[in-house]
């Protein structure tokens, strides 16, 4: 293998960093629209009515039952194609992240929601509120202080998974680790590089969400 | 005001009300006692349809609850409860959870509506308590800050379930007073309650539930002193 080579990584550095600025990029598209998507199916998949239930129940199940890597393969060469008529790389990561975002984020809106007393529906239904009105101002703005955890976790998850995009040749932060890597045949340089700003990428993630954890907690 | 004729309500298999009938007047103060799992809680419930029902009908002001125009949000703002469990807002102050539904439901301006809140934490005696979070109230505060939530929305009806039941002995007594306040003003109530010397005080009516039936009722010194059947001599010798 030879000596540590410093200088791979110093002419591939810029491309780090701007793979890393996509990985962050993408990854923060995939949790916005999956939190967006999985607010409304995270109520949808409680829902007393079977036909609204169903299908999100069978979508969650679809996208958490299998790998992110077979999604990512379905949706670009199949789902993509068949819907646009050029193909984007980055556009079919963003997709498949934020879709499979979306079951998880469900499940964690579900939870939220679900951990709320039922007592605290019963009083606002009481008071002459709609369910949509019990939901907005009492039930949800209680179960979003409870899913900040598990969506911080998500949202790691998240970013370390949009690695796959390498695959289907996403600018991504991987993407380049593996162009240095068949450029030089080093494993070491390009991988360790990556590797290293995946982890200041995922602390500074958890470090800013332990922040948000703590205001909220004292508000 | 209220009128309920042959309400029946079961949990799948499990019947809880039978089969029960009763008319409760305007100003009236109806105390609803029974031993746990005599359906008096589910009773109560029904009466604003936080439970739905599986047969009969329930008519707030001749209303049927259960037909088809009827818009049951419109009749709750009429119906006020209060729950054995406070069931405050914990993320709103306690003016806050006062001024919530006046504000959404009833679309009243933030000053009126903030107006009324003070105006009710003065009546429960809070008001210095107003922006304070629930988490920081003694279990009596909390079910006054209650009732002052549900008096927001102005109702003629107030249902009560077992308003005291989660209380430390000490604090049953400010609860009661004011509730007493609210009698006397001519407040129609239902009061699901073990305490016997609220019913006999506040009291125009007591009705003893066993079983998914209203057993007896009477005014409430008569069914105290004299009951009837043998299920109330029963119930009454070990809670009196």
């Amino acid at each position: 293998m030879g000596v540590f080579s410093i200088e791979i990584v110093r002419e591939y550095l810029p491309f780090f960093l701007k793979g890393a600025m996509v990985t962050v990029g993408a990854s923060l598209a995939g949790i916005l629209i999956g939190s967006i998507l999985g607010l409304f199916m995270g109520i949808g998949r409680i829902s007393k009515s079977w036909w609204i239930r169903y299908p999100f129940i069978w979508y969650i199940n679809a996208f958490r039952g299998t790998p992110l890597f077979v999604q990512i393969l379905l949706i670009h060469f199949g789902l993509i194609p068949l819907m646009m008529e050029s193909v984007n790389p980055l556009v079919s990561l963003i997709v498949t992240l934020s879709l499979n975002a979306t079951a998880y984020i469900a499940e964690i809106f579900r939870a939220g929601i679900q951990s709320i007393d039922r007592g605290q529906m019963e009083a606002a239904r009481s008071l002459g509120m709609t369910h949509v009105q019990a939901m907005r101002h009492v039930i949800l703005p209680q179960a979003f202080k409870r899913m900040i955890p598990p969506l911080g976790n998500e949202f790691i998850v998240l970013l370390k998974d949009s690695s796959l995009g390498a695959i289907i040749a996403a600018p991504e932060l991987m993407y380049w680790g593996r162009a240095a890597q068949g450029q030089y045949y080093r494993v070491w340089e390009p991988y360790l590089t990556v590797a290293i700003i995946y982890l200041i990428l995922t602390l500074s993630l958890t470090y800013l969400l332990n922040y948000i954890e703590r205001r909220l907690d004292t508000a | 005001m209220i009128k309920v004729e042959s309400l029946k309500k079961s949990f799948g298999d499990l019947e809880v009300l039978k089969e029960i009938s009763v008319e409760i007047k305007p100003q009236e103060v109806v105390v609803v006692i029974g031993p746990s799992g005599s359906g008096k809680s589910t009773f109560l419930r029904c009466l604003n349809l936080l439970e739905s029902i599986t047969g009969g009908k329930v008519m707030i002001k001749d209303q049927d609850l259960t037909a088809k125009g009827t818009n049951i949000n419109q009749v709750r703002t009429n119906v006020g409860m209060v729950f054995q469990q406070f069931n405050l807002f914990p993320h709103k102050t306690v003016l806050q959870n006062i001024m919530l539904s006046p504000m959404k439901v009833r679309k009243w301006q933030r000053k009126q509506a903030e107006e009324k809140g003070l105006e009710l934490l003065r009546k429960v005696g809070l008001y210095e308590k107003a922006h304070v979070y629930p988490d920081s109230l003694s279990g009596g505060q909390k079910q006054r800050v209650a009732i002052a939530r549900a008096l927001a929305m102005e109702p003629e009806i107030m249902l009560f379930d077992e308003p005291t039941s989660a209380l430390d002995p000490e604090m049953v007594g400010e609860v009661l007073e004011v509730m007493k306040d609210l009698a006397k003003e001519g407040m129609t109530m239902v009061v699901v309650t073990h305490e016997m010397g609220f019913a006999k005080e506040v009291g125009d009516r007591v009705l003893f539930m066993d079983g998914g039936y209203i057993v007896e009722e009477n005014a409430p010194i008569a069914l105290f002193e004299n009951p009837q059947q043998e299920r109330t001599k029963a119930f009454l010798s070990k809670v009196l």
